[in-house]
């Protein structure tokens, strides 16, 4: 009797721990998923703001959940990428919805007197190394609904840590 | 210092007790510590809901003056396994606003050919990859693809299902043709179906390196 009484009360004890772990692991998760996380970011295109590994950026999820149209020229944003919905990139905002943005400038993927109207709801985006980036030249506007979190600082190494501000300055 | 915290102690267990001796104080705290799964729950399994509007007849809120269907959707397949295939009916955020969710039917997948209506510009598009075409099953008051062209497939973020009210409707969504009889009132419906289902059909040319 005292056996079984025992295990049932073990068996219980460790139901009980294995849902509070899960339970921490899931509150770490959606606090990440949507106040703020810190993310490493990998890839060429976005040189030299960032560089291409073994850096740590702080992101920022609260505000583009809540006030998409917060975002602005700009402000580089992580986003779910149009063509693969299983990967996340990162980019820099170029257009706002109604502005009139040349293609590629350089004439490299498209002619360079193609001009697009960025639609509702839509921006255009850009890897600061164009070179070796695919961006909204390749997949054109990218829907507001994709982007995940605005990047704030970068926090590691430490000798370069920074505050991503905003360099843009607008003549409307 | 040490006192101070002490006493900073002191009120911390001051107040859990508080907490523990009310009843609506303490379920509240247990509701709220436990919320962690029921997110988990809601974001990457089953959510029941309510689908407005009249984009989706006959297929959901045939008659939209009888009150709107309640609809199982799930996020295992589009969140965890992220597999979508045609005749889906999705969920997904509106491309030109993104706090409006809509409800259409996956047309057609990555690389497949389609023939476009009406609104959209060219005839026939191929989709590009990680893009899907949407339309809704009521072709003159859905705003779909042939609006704004193909999906990103990030955008889909659950499927429909199973219908769950009103009961007489109560079944799988993509079942159909299965669970109704072969006569009476739900045959008319069924060959109408059958009918639509060729119809889409015949517009999508499958990717050929299926």
């Amino acid at each position: 009797m005292s056996w079984r009484n025992s295990l049932i009360r073990h068996a219980r004890r460790h139901t009980l721990t294995t849902l509070k772990l899960a339970n921490f692991a899931f509150a770490i998760h959606f606090f990440a998923e949507y106040v703020a996380a810190i993310e490493y970011p990998s890839g060429p295109s976005m040189l030299p703001t960032i560089s291409a590994e073994g850096e740590l950026v702080l992101d920022n999820k609260l505000v583009c959940r809540l006030f998409p149209e917060r975002l602005l020229r700009g402000d580089i944003v992580t986003f779910v990428s149009p063509l693969d919905p299983q990967r996340v990139v990162c980019k820099r905002i170029l257009g706002l919805p109604g502005d009139t943005i040349c293609v590629d400038p350089t004439g490299e993927k498209a002619p360079s007197t193609e001009h697009v109207i960025v639609p509702a709801g839509h921006f255009w985006v850009a890897g600061d190394n164009a070179a070796w980036s695919r961006d909204s030249r390749d997949y054109g506007p990218v829907p507001v609904a994709l982007v995940k979190g605005r990047l704030v600082a970068k926090i590691w190494p430490l000798r370069n840590a920074a505050v991503f501000r905003n360099p843009s300055t607008c003549i409307s | 210092m040490s006192t101070r915290l002490n006493r900073l102690r002191e009120l911390f267990r001051a107040s859990k007790q508080y907490v523990r001796d009310s009843p609506p104080l303490k379920w509240t705290f247990r509701v709220l510590y436990w919320s962690p799964l029921y997110m988990a729950f809601v974001h990457y399994g089953y959510t029941i809901k309510y689908v407005n509007g009249r984009s989706m007849q006959p297929t959901l809120n045939p008659n939209s003056s009888l009150g709107k269907d309640l609809v199982l959707f799930d996020r295992v397949s589009t969140k965890i396994r992220h597999e979508y295939k045609r005749d889906d009916v999705v969920a997904l955020y509106s491309p030109i606003n993104p706090r409006l969710m809509l409800v259409k039917r996956i047309i057609a997948l990555p690389g497949d050919i389609v023939k476009t209506l009406p609104p959209y510009p060219i005839k026939e598009v191929v989709i590009p990859p990680g893009h899907v075409w949407v339309e809704g099953d009521e072709p003159f008051h859905s705003e779909d693809s042939n609006w704004f062209g193909p999906v990103s497939q990030g955008l889909i973020e659950s499927k429909l299902t199973h219908i769950l009210l009103p009961w007489d409707r109560f079944g799988p969504l993509d079942g159909v043709f299965k669970r109704t009889p072969q006569r009476g009132r739900n045959w008319s419906a069924q060959s109408d179906e059958f009918q639509r289902k060729k119809k889409r059909e015949v517009r999508v040319t499958p990717n050929p390196e299926e």
